[in-house]
Parts: structure tokens; sequence; C-alpha cells
């Protein structure tokens, strides 16, 4: 197993994970902790009712930087940035990110990502995992002029993820004017930069590191994601996870990850999404749709989707009744109700902190739950399939080893605190 | 994750060389899955048990213990009537990670063949055999 990660990259907090006792994956090429000794599902469940703490620094951040920046990036990512901020659409602005994807001509996604807009015609992208020489590859085919500076920051940036309600409060320890800084922060905002000779860089912790603070994460829950320089990751790491003590904050790995992000309906690149069209998926609102859904509001590369949506597969959220899953690796199919073979499951975990009762799903988190309320589990993911389902649905996924019964559902776990207003979360 | 010699692998069991633990208990055998089963596998999420009254031979799979990572068939150690399942697994299968010779029992058998048990390892045969897996 340590021959293994002698190929794999490591971060900075690599050393931190095995002196605390983390079982440890190659993923993307990064040697990353797979889960700590607490268990994947309490660390999952720490996120829906505490806080939790993820090295991220696998990703990757890739700045686009001078005169045609935005020329490059809109023709480039799914997003229409001129219209893409709330419900008016309105242009993105400094402070601001967006999630959308990288297409090629085919409408095949290279990756998805979130672009953050620094300053005028400056930005950043945040990428997954090994896919920064890729987008910058891509980027840089399609960039016109000799403007437009793109620079590929892997390994140089570190990332922590804090997430779950009580993340913030956590946060508040460590912040430097934290009254100032967070109230006014909305879901897809940011402030600071992680380069202290950035002019941006107005955000920092109370040991005076700077960062730059980003209202997102991949769990569904509420939280934040922090950029700073890998040189100042494992202090940082220790100073939040010392901060959080009192409040339950635990460290998770990728398993917990994985299932958080699948029960909030969040899709894995090259899993639940990849080299087939992006279209006609829950994700919609990753494409620049107009307000009827009729038809995009500018044009990019790999537009042609939305000509050949009647023929594309469609791509569905799914819940089962109790936490059995099949092996996506085995691979697991979709049967219909005649047992008919329709298309592939994507993903199959099991959401740790819902359950059934009386055919309704409740979430630790839900303010209704029934009494004594157990999150048995549930297994959950999504499916591509040829023909058009609706939620409410059910078809059975079948690998070599079983068959489950699930339905095709809009959306899995409830209750989920990811859009809280954060005045209320600071309290 | 533990070092093998950090598992906790009790003289008082016998383990088969697909990780299951048997333990008599006057007239039947106790079986369970051992600490470096359960360490591999990580957080249990569901366990599937037999029907009492179910006979099985030695090495025949009885149940499926499901992890978030894995689902893992898990076979007798020894051939016999299955006499009592652990019922409290359906509810808490996470017993199988905390207490795995204790509280996270999964079948009692009655063995059919009493010298099944005597050729299961002994514990340090069994943490040899798992230094030899890494």
């Amino acid at each position: 197993m340590q021959e293994a990660h002698a190929e794999a990259n490591k971060t900075p907090l690599y050393h931190w994970h095995l002196a605390h006792g983390a079982n440890m994956v190659t993923f993307a090429s990064w040697s990353m902790p797979l889960w700590y000794p607490s268990g994947a599902v309490a660390e999952h469940q720490i996120n829906i009712t505490n806080a939790g703490i993820f090295d991220t620094s696998h990703m990757s951040v890739v700045t686009i930087e001078g005169a045609g920046s935005f020329e490059l990036l809109q023709p480039c990512f799914t997003k229409d940035l001129n219209a893409c901020v709330g419900k008016d659409r309105a242009p993105l602005r400094p402070r601001q990110c967006v999630y959308g994807a990288y297409l090629n001509d085919e409408g095949w996604v290279i990756d998805d990502a979130i672009v953050y807009q620094i300053g005028l015609e400056s930005y950043m992208t945040v990428v997954n995992a090994g896919m920064a020489a890729a987008i910058t590859d891509h980027l840089k085919y399609y960039v016109q002029g000799s403007n437009v500076r793109i620079t590929d920051l892997t390994g140089n940036v570190g990332k922590i993820d804090l997430q779950g309600p009580m993340s913030v409060k956590a946060l508040m320890k460590v912040l430097q004017d934290p009254e100032k800084v967070l109230p006014d922060m909305a879901y897809f905002t940011f402030k600071g930069h992680f380069d202290a000779k950035s002019d941006t860089a107005d955000t920092f912790l109370t040991d005076g590191t700077p960062i730059l603070l980003s209202r997102t994460g991949y769990t569904g829950e509420f939280g934040v994601e922090i950029f700073v320089d890998r040189h100042h990751i494992v202090r940082i790491w220790e100073l939040i996870l010392l901060a959080g003590q009192d409040l339950g904050v635990l460290p998770c790995g990728l398993a917990a990850r994985d299932s958080l992000r699948a029960g909030a309906c969040l899709p894995l690149s090259h899993q639940d999404i990849g080299p087939w069209p992006f279209i006609n998926h829950p994700w919609s609102f990753a494409l620049p749709y107009n307000g009827e859904g009729t038809a995009f509001t500018k044009k990019f590369i790999g537009d042609r989707i939305l000509a050949i949506r009647e023929e594309a597969e469609h791509t569905y959220a799914f819940v089962g009744y109790d936490p059995r899953k099949v092996s996506i690796h085995d691979p697991a199919v979709v049967l219909d109700a005649r047992g008919n073979e329709i298309g592939v499951v994507l993903t199959c975990v099991s959401d740790m902190a819902v359950a059934r009762y009386d055919g309704r799903i409740y979430s630790m988190a839900s303010p209704d739950k029934p009494e004594n309320f157990k999150p048995r589990g549930l297994s959950c993911g999504f499916v591509k399939v040829k023909p058009r389902l609706v939620a409410g649905q059910e078809v059975h996924l079948k690998d070599s080893r079983r068959e489950i019964k699930v339905m095709i559902s809009n959306d899995i776990r409830p209750d989920r605190t990811s859009h809280c207003p954060m005045q209320q979360m600071m309290r | 994750m533990k070092e093998i010699r950090e598992l906790n692998l009790p003289d008082s069991v016998r383990y088969a060389e697909t990780h299951e633990w048997a333990k008599p208990e006057r007239d039947v055998v106790r079986v369970g899955i051992s600490d470096y089963a359960q360490e591999q596998l990580g957080a249990l999420t569901f366990v599937e048990l037999p029907n009492l009254g179910d006979v099985l031979r030695r090495a025949e799979q009885f149940g499926v213990v499901e992890s978030t990572k894995a689902v893992s068939e898990v076979f007798m150690p020894v051939g016999g009537e299955v006499m009592a399942v652990n019922a409290d697994l359906v509810e808490s299968p996470e017993l199988i990670n905390s207490d795995p010779y204790g509280a996270g029992w999964i079948i009692e058998v009655k063995p059919e063949h009493s010298e099944e048990l005597k050729s299961l390892m002994k514990s340090a045969a069994y943490r040899e055999m798992l230094e030899g897996l890494e």
C-alpha cells in the first residue's frame, strides 16, 4: 500500500493525515484520506449536525488575467457571465462566483468548475484534481491575442473546506473582523485573496494569513472553502480544528465528501458528467437557459447540445429504500418495470443522515423528524437512461450481486443548509 | 489505519481465511468478523442476516456486511444450523465496528462437525496470514 502512495501527489497535509490514522486512497493520482478513525458515517453526519473539515488541496486553481479574459471565458464556460447571478440574472461581478462546466465542441464535459471574478478582467477557475492541464490547454487553444495570462497554480494554492451548520462559528474564532467580513456574504460570494500581494487581499485570519474565503462547498450544507498559500495549510488546518473542538468539528475524508455531495444532488465530474452530451440532467442551472428553458442566452463551445437534446440520454437522481448499494464498477445497470435494461448507474452511495418514515424522507436536520429518528441511511446517486422518466417512478438497479428497487427523484437529502442566511448561522 | 500489530485478535476465538471468527459457547458456535475485516470495510451501514434454521455448509455464504465503501459476503467458518442471529445489527450495524467480538457478533451456529472448529486458525497464525497480505 505504501509503495502505491509513493507515486501519488501529496498535499501539504499528507503527513498530518497519516499521523491521525487516516485510511489513505489514491484519487485522481493524489494520495488522499478516505476516512479517519471516526469513520465515514460519523464524518458524513457531522456535516449535517455540526461541521466537518476537508483537505481539498488536490483541486486546482487556474487564474485568467488581463484584457480579453472575459472574452475568453464567456464562450468557454457554460454559464452566461453577463446573466447568471440571482433570479434577476445579473452579470457576474467581483467577489461573486458561479458554477458551470467546460465543454468540447461535441458538448461533452471536459470538467465542471467554479469561475470566480476577482476584479475587472481578472478571474480564477477552480477545477477538479488533475484537470488543470486539460483546462489550461483548452483555454489557451481558444485565447485571442496575447494579453490574457493563464496560470496553473496547482500545488501552490491549498484549499480547506469547512462545511456544516456550525462551520461559521468555528471560522469566527480564527478570522480577523468576522463581524465585518461575514454578515453580507451570500451563497456563491467570496472575499479576499490567498496572495498577500493582490490588491484584493483584504481578508485575514487572526494570525495574519491572507485567505480567499468563498461561501461555497460540495456537501450541500452551509459552509466555506478557504484558499490559502500552500505553506500555511497545515497551520491553518490545525488552527481551525482547535477552534472547532468544542463545536464537534471533525476532519473528514473523501468517502464522506462523496456521500454528502450525492445526497445533495451534486455531480462528480468524470462519473456523473463526462464524455457525453451535457444536457437532460439535474444540473440545468449550469447551462445558460433563457427564462422559458427553450434557448440559451449566449453562444458557447458545446452549445450544440440544445439541438440534440431530443436524442440525448437522460440523467436522473434516485433514492432507495434502505442503505443497500450496487457497485458502479461491477458495472450496474438500470432495469425498467418490465425488466428491460434502459441504462447505467453513474453513482450509488448511501446517505447515512437520512431515513424513510411512512414513505417520506427525513434528515437528521429535519425540524419535523419523527421522535426517536434513526438515520438508517438510504442508497442514492444518479442513473443515465435512454427513456425519459418522471420523479416518483421506480426502477431497479442491478449488479452481479443484487438487484435493488429505487425511486427516481428530483432531490435526495431534505433540509440542507447550504442556502441558510449567513447572519442566522453566525448567531 | 491500524497496523497489523495494532489489531485486536483475541486468543479466545478462531479465525477463517475469509476473516470470520468463531467461538464455541456451550453447544453453539458464535460467529462474527475480525477486527481486520471491520477495519478494512470501514463504517458498516447494513447487515443481511440468514434465516433461523438455515443449514449451511462450511465456507458457504451466510450473509452480507456492507460499509460505505464495499459490499462483502460473509462465509460460514463451520457448517451447521443457524440457531440465532444478532437482531441488534439491523438497527445498529456499527456494533461490528465498535465491538467486533462482543456486541457485534453476527450469528450462532449449531456445528455439524466439531472438528471444523479445530481446523480454523489461532490468533498468531491469523496475524501471520494478515502480515503476508500486506
